[in-house]
């Protein structure tokens, strides 16, 4: 038990220095590192949402982008054409994208494996071809401006710097509640979901319907990702949700490592902090990008997570070989 | 009223037809056997038994309740449990999150539970955290419970899943082939502990199995099929005496061994 409590006070330690750091970090760094810091933030709001989907139920949802598009366009329209408070559009933003999955997810989720993949690309493409046509309301491809800034008690997040501290809370939570949920009924049932499906219906779980809800709370978390994206950018335009996001959202999970919340957030990080520093590279950076993810894949299948992990657990061993007893802090 | 009823049930795959009008009944409390060679339609009929296929003909009945058009997880939630013949355990799960899942039919996972009432929601999780953890202890298993499943021994597996089963307290326990690939040391341990949980769980037993000395021990009917069909039914006893039940399946050295 002491050595547990122990464990957990280091984690608690180890996690306030480290949003010490990040709480220092805008000061420290150019306003252009602050916006990509932002960028990846609200990325691993979208990819701890699809973790929930693909890292837990084992359901390869192709649309994440969309979902998270349905819930910047939500806020997008209410705060710019009908005057709403950007508090209130963020909420309606989250319903929004939450209910978009749902439905979906009770049409789509009696399909299995890559008939559901291809499906949910349908629906992210017909979701853009909408979205460019709606012009009355979504202002098509031009997209719509003017969307306002949240604020609170005079305090508006309206740059770069104070954007970020809102993000860092954002995701902070979203992990919080990510992890709250794996360790729950309802996570252990999708992780039982995506290893066997028919071992997890002889256990009594309505396989459907955990499928449902890991893509509706998927859907929430990019509702989330949607809404910190319309008012961070202050603008939303049908292409920042296009299919390829949505692709991108995948790679960022799968190069993170899947089923972990750590993997998450360093996916997003890392695939949106490689092209700025492949930036020498000049135009060869894709290739190099691509080459980079592929090896990522074949050396650690699990991801960087995965990676840390494996470093870990060798350090420890080691450390418990050489200096047994020494590095005890408790009893 | 029987307890569990088979009426009639035919299942065709295509042309083959896998059981065909087979009926048999199961009393309350009741230890039953179904054996028969590979083939017979043992497995299809725990199939049925479950929501996994549907009768093509006939009807089951569960406690008064026609089940041959439930669905899988509503049968699972009147309360029966059920083994697979190879063991099948959720590899990205702890020995003890396994078994924790056996609780998926009496308390369903919810995000709304979850996310409006977390109190409630961790009360449950202590609570099944609880059973499981007491479950693996009768089991002997406590000291497994936070390995991962693919660090244990095969015997080791099936008795986490039967755990895993129990914990769901079902009144109706569907075992396919539980002895197979059990060394006889894992068998006794196995045999004894069906026989203490079934007392103190008043649990009714359908069991395929191969190893008839443990058919032998443990059932009081049994129903033996060949080919989709019923071949015979009756007691231990009885079945063991039947000329076309020992020319059938049993064999001629089965008379001898058993005289």
């Amino acid at each position: 038990m002491n050595k547990k409590n122990a464990k957990n006070a280091s984690l608690i330690l180890a996690l306030v220095l480290s949003l010490g750091a990040a709480s220092l970090l805008p000061n420290a760094v150019g306003e252009y590192w602050v916006r990509l810091t932002n960028a990846a933030l609200i990325s691993s709001a979208a990819v701890l949402g699809l973790n929930f989907v693909l890292g837990y139920a084992g359901q390869i949802s192709m649309m994440h982008a969309s979902v998270a598009g349905m819930g910047a366009y939500a806020v997008a329209i209410g705060t710019v054409k009908f005057g709403l408070n950007p508090w209130l559009g963020c909420l309606i933003g989250m319903a929004t994208a939450g209910a978009f999955s749902y439905v979906t997810g009770i049409l789509l989720l009696r399909l299995k494996g890559h008939y559901f993949a291809l499906a949910t690309l349908g629906i992210n493409v017909s979701f853009i071809i909408v979205v460019s046509n709606l012009v009355e309301i979504t202002g098509g491809s031009n997209g719509l401006t003017g969307i306002p800034a949240l604020t609170i008690l005079g305090f508006a997040f309206d740059s770069e710097r104070r954007f970020y501290y809102l993000a860092l809370v954002a995701v902070v939570l979203l992990a919080v509640f990510a992890s709250y949920v794996r360790h729950s009924q309802l996570g252990r049932s999708m992780i039982a979901v995506r290893d066997d499906e028919l071992a997890a219906s002889v256990s009594g779980l309505n396989v459907t319907a955990v499928k449902v809800t890991a893509l509706t709370l998927g859907g929430v978390y990019a509702g989330v990702a949607g809404v910190m994206f319309a008012l961070h950018a202050r603008f939303v335009a049908p292409e920042d949700f296009s299919t390829s996001t949505s692709i991108v959202y995948l790679a960022m999970l799968v190069v993170g490592g899947e089923a972990t919340i750590l993997g998450s957030i360093l996916g997003a990080f890392v695939i949106t902090f490689l092209p700025e520093w492949l930036r020498w590279l000049g135009s060869a950076y894709l290739v190099i990008f691509g080459l980079l993810v592929l090896l990522m894949l074949f050396l650690a299948p699990r991801g960087l997570a995965g990676l840390f992990g494996f470093a870990w657990s060798k350090w420890k061993a080691q450390l418990s070989s050489k200096e047994a007893g020494k590095w005890r802090f408790s009893k | 009223m029987a307890f569990l009823e088979v009426k009639a049930v035919s299942k065709d795959y295509g042309g083959v037809r896998a059981l065909s009008d087979v009926s048999f009944q199961v009393k309350q409390g009741e230890f039953h056997s179904v054996i028969g060679p590979n083939g017979a339609g043992k497995s299809t009929l725990i199939n049925l038994l479950t929501g996994l296929a549907r009768p093509t003909r006939g009807a089951i009945v569960f406690e008064g309740c026609d089940i041959s058009s439930r669905k899988t997880h509503e049968i699972i939630g009147m309360g029966v449990g059920r083994i697979f013949q190879n063991g099948r355990l959720f590899e990205r799960l702890t020995v003890l999150e396994n078994v924790m899942m056996g609780h998926s039919a009496r308390k369903p996972p919810s995000l709304l539970r979850l996310a409006y009432s977390p109190r409630n929601a961790s009360v449950d999780q202590a609570e099944s955290r609880e059973a499981a953890l007491q479950m693996l202890e009768r089991f002997g298993l406590a000291q497994y419970a936070g390995r991962q499943i693919g660090s244990l021994s095969y015997g080791s597996r099936r008795l986490v899943e039967m755990a895993k089963v129990m914990v769901g307290r079902p009144k109706l326990l569907l075992l396919d082939e539980p002895a197979a690939g059990l060394n006889s040391g894992e068998v006794e341990r196995l045999m004894s502990l069906l026989q203490v949980l079934r007392k103190e769980h008043q649990l009714s037993v359908v069991l395929i199995e191969h190893n008839m000395n443990m058919v032998m021990r443990l059932a009081e009917r049994i129903t033996v099929l060949n080919f989709g069909k019923k071949l015979a039914e009756g007691t231990p006893a009885q079945v063991s005496a039947n000329e076309t039940v020992l020319a059938a399946y049993l064999g001629e050295g089965y008379r001898s061994a058993a005289l």
